[in-house]
């Protein structure tokens, strides 16, 4: 049973990685790939302030979302009033230098990662007790998330992705929207991270390199890209599948690169073939959209 | 090694049967399991590939001789790719889809993130190859059968000052948990022997270009250096060393006991210290004989032989615990295992001879030294 | 004697100078194909990571499983680089070109297409770090006090060749002005009758050069695995970042400056810190320069415009 929870729980800290993640690349447009970084953050500090301090939980994994948002605005304050294009490399440089400053802190554990992390809770009910969290959050985020989207401020959201013009000319702060957008999708990475710590008690630095990045863009992008359950989808066929495959007991030493040449095929066939995704946005398509 | 296919694939029909009948483990003519997790795919692949067929030979050698008690030993092969999170995978489908009472596993990483899992579902988790000192305290189900990194640097930086006269000691370390743990490890062990530890330096995984560092021991003039990094630096860092003109001897560990340095660096090897935890094929005949049934069955000799060596005796260990449960009349749980591991307590073991499990979660072993001459390694000493 | 004073001696920081600027060969050659693809394609090309790899393991696989003579090898490795980065143009970057995809969709697919390329040659090559020549050992002579390997003279030699030919070729050839063209804007070039696709593939190729030299070096002396490109690759990155984004000229400086710094950071900070200082660097301009030391045009249209 273990294994089943382990994999619902995982289901559901992607879910929330790829709804927030596509909140800022697909709704909002901003062009960053450093999400993984702020999942890295939020697991790192409940962690921490889980071992170090005694933390409860739900108020660590508060922390470490807070700390993933206010993190965000050292890439996005710099590089949002440059150009928008600007944040794609900004943020990777982000990503792989806070890393390399994580592999080099005692503190974090180094290279070794983070381990001894406490569980919040014991015994047989653990594991769906997890499960729920976790999958609770992910419902709570495509809520929170869809809310936003059509809401008031979404709408705001879209016009300002699609005509960044026409909306200064209605005097909104585009910058600041842009900011709040970004800080806001990068707490809920940070929330995510904070249910991984406490989940798996081990968090090592290798797990947060631009590969990452590649397998939550994957998710958005197979999944539909600005629409509000193509992430979801995106995210749960993406974990689901390697599962399902190392059940067909191929030979183990073929397995890894031919699931990863299988999964990157399948990205490169999308973004050519069905560039929208599996569930095609309700709103017109960012992917044509941006271009001016 | 198609055959390793087939018996994961037996293991996978048998697996399913067991999980669907609801019988103890020990009842009569059920299979005696237990779980290995490696890394089968990735970059540590070579390495996993040749401890799992030396595992798979150790099983069929138990069963072709009945068995345990005339019950068969089974193992479960699941891949880790060496990587943390593929490794909490593989072993949560051991405990919840096979249902061991025990699992081996390796790599430092996967170790350290699959032990929580083993504490909490209170599973046996043997180590075996994992060697930073940290594994000792990963808790009441995680034990290692094979010595930690400060038995084998703790025995080279010992020689180096003992035997071989050095006093004083560079020691250049490739700044991850392998390489610091390490090096604080030989610092401390070479200046209680008397020495003294002049330089003392790491450098990025990264790197390419180390003569910055290597400069450094050029202007301190040590008279021996310890390189601790991996199989890919380790010969590069030593060449850079010969090339910038310095000939100091060079010790490193078992990462290096690896054909692959004398060819890549022909001459410039000559005299390089190696460690290796497992006798080798002139300290034991069982073990020529196991290198001479790589050669017939493959061709070649196992990339990391001592570490191959661990892995055949890791089911051997396996199955001198379920012998004891037997004879107990205990049900194969966990907890059992544990019990079976502290009771058996002295192992013998067919490749690297006498193992003692103690109470501190750690394993103490003879040292094999051994060093490069005319372009093959030779044993040097045995410490310990 | 004490050893700090020794380190400052200038037979020292002439030996660091030296093998600091042999080793920093290759990222010149690397940064010098990613920033010329940027400048000319305005592409931040991920999948030169790819196109690296390919060139390595084509002429690993020449020469120890063919035995093939080096300069056939080396000719094989750029003609299998070639093939895929041209299919890699004609198949993938026009059509999002033709489409005008978002710079988002760009990154993904260049980053996949490396990605995917690791994973190919892991199938075929597996993953023990291999390096081109059996050998690594380079012999060596002292001139002066500085110790001179074959591998640093050829790897300067080379550098500075192909640098300089690539200056000349800009300079002189219509080819070459008509890529300066293009990189200046494309929509204008074309209004001038100068073929943009033309312009890109002949950027590609000498990325595909590049590429191949730099793996050429840094396979003779080190082992290669699948996925080492991509962190070389990321240095390339960082150098073309630092130097102004799209000045070929301004790439190559913060190449030779970044690897010289590393060599030279050893005798100031503790040695664990030294793989940041690149990031440190990258950070302050982040924060402090966002515009890259060239606030040019070019910023504005970045990735692709």
């Amino acid at each position: 049973m273990e294994y089943l929870y382990s994999i619902l729980i995982l289901v559901g800290i992607y879910v929330v990685l790829a709804s927030s993640f596509n909140l800022i690349i697909g709704t909002a447009g901003l062009v960053s790939i450093a999400h993984p970084i702020f999942f890295a953050l939020g697991a790192y500090t409940a962690g921490l302030l889980a071992i170090h301090f005694g933390l409860n939980p739900f108020a660590a994994a508060a922390v470490g979302a807070v700390v993933a948002g206010v993190f965000s605005l050292m890439i996005s304050l710099p590089s949002l009033r440059v150009s928008g294009d600007y944040l794609l490399i900004t943020s990777i440089g982000f990503q792989l230098g806070l890393l390399q400053v994580i592999k080099n802190l005692e503190l974090t554990g180094s290279q070794g990662g983070l381990n001894n992390i406490p569980t919040p809770i014991a015994g047989p009910e653990r594991g769906w007790i997890f499960s729920a969290v976790s999958l609770a959050a992910a419902a709570a985020t495509v809520l929170v998330i869809r809310w936003i989207v059509r809401g008031p401020y979404g709408r705001a959201i879209r016009a300002m992705r699609d005509d960044e013009l026409a909306f200064l000319a209605l005097g909104r702060d585009a910058t600041r929207m842009k900011i709040m957008i970004f800080a806001v999708g990068c707490a809920f990475a940070g929330m995510a991270g904070a249910i991984y710590a406490f989940y798996f008690q081990y968090v090592s630095p290798e797990q947060f390199e631009i590969l990452a990045s590649g397998t939550m863009l994957t998710m958005v992008v197979v999944g539909g890209m600005g629409s509000t359950w193509g992430p979801v989808v995106g995210a749960v066929l993406l974990l689901a599948l390697p599962q399902a495959i190392t059940f067909l007991r191929l030979p183990l030493a073929y397995m890894a690169p031919l699931q990863g040449m299988i999964f990157t095929l399948l990205v490169i066939l999308f973004l050519f073939l069905r560039p929208q995704g599996l569930v095609a946005p309700e709103a017109p398509s960012p992917v044509r959209a941006r271009r001016k | 090694m198609s055959f390793k296919r087939r018996d994961v694939l037996k293991a996978a029909g048998a697996g399913a049967l067991a999980a669907a009948l609801p019988i103890p483990l020990l009842a009569q003519g059920q299979t005696l399991k237990f779980g290995l997790a490696m890394p089968m795919t990735g970059s540590q692949s070579a390495y996993g590939k040749d401890q799992v067929a030396a595992a798979q030979w150790a099983v069929d050698d138990i069963n072709a001789k009945g068995g345990v008690q005339g019950r068969k030993l089974e193992m479960v092969v699941l891949d880790t790719q060496a990587d943390p999170q593929v490794g909490i995978n593989a072993v949560n489908r051991l405990i919840s889809v096979e249902k061991v009472p025990a699992f081996v596993t390796a790599w430092s990483a996967v170790v350290k993130a699959v032990a929580p899992i083993a504490n909490r579902e209170k599973i046996l988790e043997l180590s075996v190859g994992a060697s930073s000192p940290e594994v000792a305290q990963l808790g009441d189900y995680v034990y290692t059968t094979f010595p930690l990194a400060d038995v084998d640097v703790t025995a080279v930086a010992t020689y180096a000052h003992d035997k071989l006269g050095k006093k004083n000691a560079a020691v250049l370390y490739i700044n991850n948990d392998t390489g610091v743990d390490a090096a604080k490890v030989y610092k401390a062990a070479f200046e209680k022997a008397g020495g003294k530890v002049t330089v003392y330096e790491a450098y990025d995984p990264k790197a390419t270009d180390y003569s910055g560092m290597l400069l450094k021991v050029r202007a301190a003039n040590p008279d021996m250096v310890h390189i601790h990094g991996l199989i890919t630096d380790i010969p590069q860092v030593l060449a850079q060393m010969r090339q910038l003109g310095l000939q100091q001897r060079v010790s490193t560990y078992s990462a290096g006991y690896n054909p692959n340095i004398v060819k890549q660096l022909g001459a410039a090897a000559e005299g390089l210290i190696v460690t290796s935890l497992a006798p080798g094929v002139n300290d034991r005949p069982q073990v020529k004989e196991y290198v001479e049934r790589w050669k017939q069955k493959e061709g070649r000799v196992p990339n990391g032989l001592p570490y191959t060596q661990y892995l055949y005796d890791a089911p051997v260990m396996v199955a001198q615990m379920y012998d004891w449960l037997l004879k107990q009349k205990m049900p194969a749980t966990g907890e059992n295992m544990r019990k079976a591991l502290l009771g058996v307590k002295r192992f013998e073991l067919p490749m690297t001879g006498v193992t003692e499990v103690d109470p501190s979660h750690r394993v103490q072993k003879p040292v094999y030294l051994l060093t490069v001459q005319n372009g093959s390694f030779v044993p040097l000493a045995t410490v310990g | 004697m004490d050893s700090r004073a020794a380190m400052l001696d200038p037979a020292v920081l002439a030996q660091i100078l030296w093998t600091g600027l042999a080793t920093s060969s290759y990222m010149v050659l690397f940064t010098i194909a990613f920033a010329l693809v940027l400048k000319v394609l305005k592409l931040w090309n991920f999948a030169q990571a790819g196109m690296m790899a390919i060139a390595f393991y084509v002429m690993y696989a020449a020469v120890n499983h063919f035995n093939w003579p080096t300069a056939a090898a080396v000719a094989l490795g750029f003609a299998a680089t070639l093939a895929a980065t041209l299919a890699y143009e004609v198949l993938g970057l026009r059509t999002l070109r033709a489409r005008r995809s978002s710079s988002l969709l760009f990154f993904i697919f260049t980053l996949v297409c490396s990605e995917f390329t690791a994973y190919a040659l892991t199938l075929i090559f597996g993953t023990e770090p291999v390096p081109l020549f059996p050998e690594i050992l380079s012999p060596t002579r002292i001139v002066g006090s500085v110790a001179v390997s074959n591998w640093d003279l050829l790897a300067v030699c080379v550098t500075l060749v192909l640098g300089i030919a690539l200056a000349l070729y800009l300079r002189l050839s219509r080819d070459g002005q008509f890529l300066l063209a293009v990189s200046d804007s494309a929509e204008l070039a074309e209004l001038y009758g100068i073929d943009a696709k033309r312009a890109y593939v002949v950027a590609l190729t000498i990325a595909s050069v590049f590429a191949c030299a730099g793996m050429y070096l840094y396979g003779s002396r080190t082992a290669v695995i699948p996925t080492a490109p991509l962190q070389l690759m990321l240095f390339a990155v960082i150098a073309t970042l630092l130097g102004g984004m799209g000045s070929v000229v301004g790439a190559i400086l913060a190449a030779v400056f970044l690897s010289l710094l590393q060599s030279y950071s050893v005798l100031i900070i503790p040695s664990q810190w030294q793989g940041l200082i690149l990031y440190v660097f990258l950070f302050v301009t982040i924060l402090f320069f966002p515009n890259g030391i060239h606030p040019g045009a070019l910023l504005r249209r970045l990735g692709l415009a």
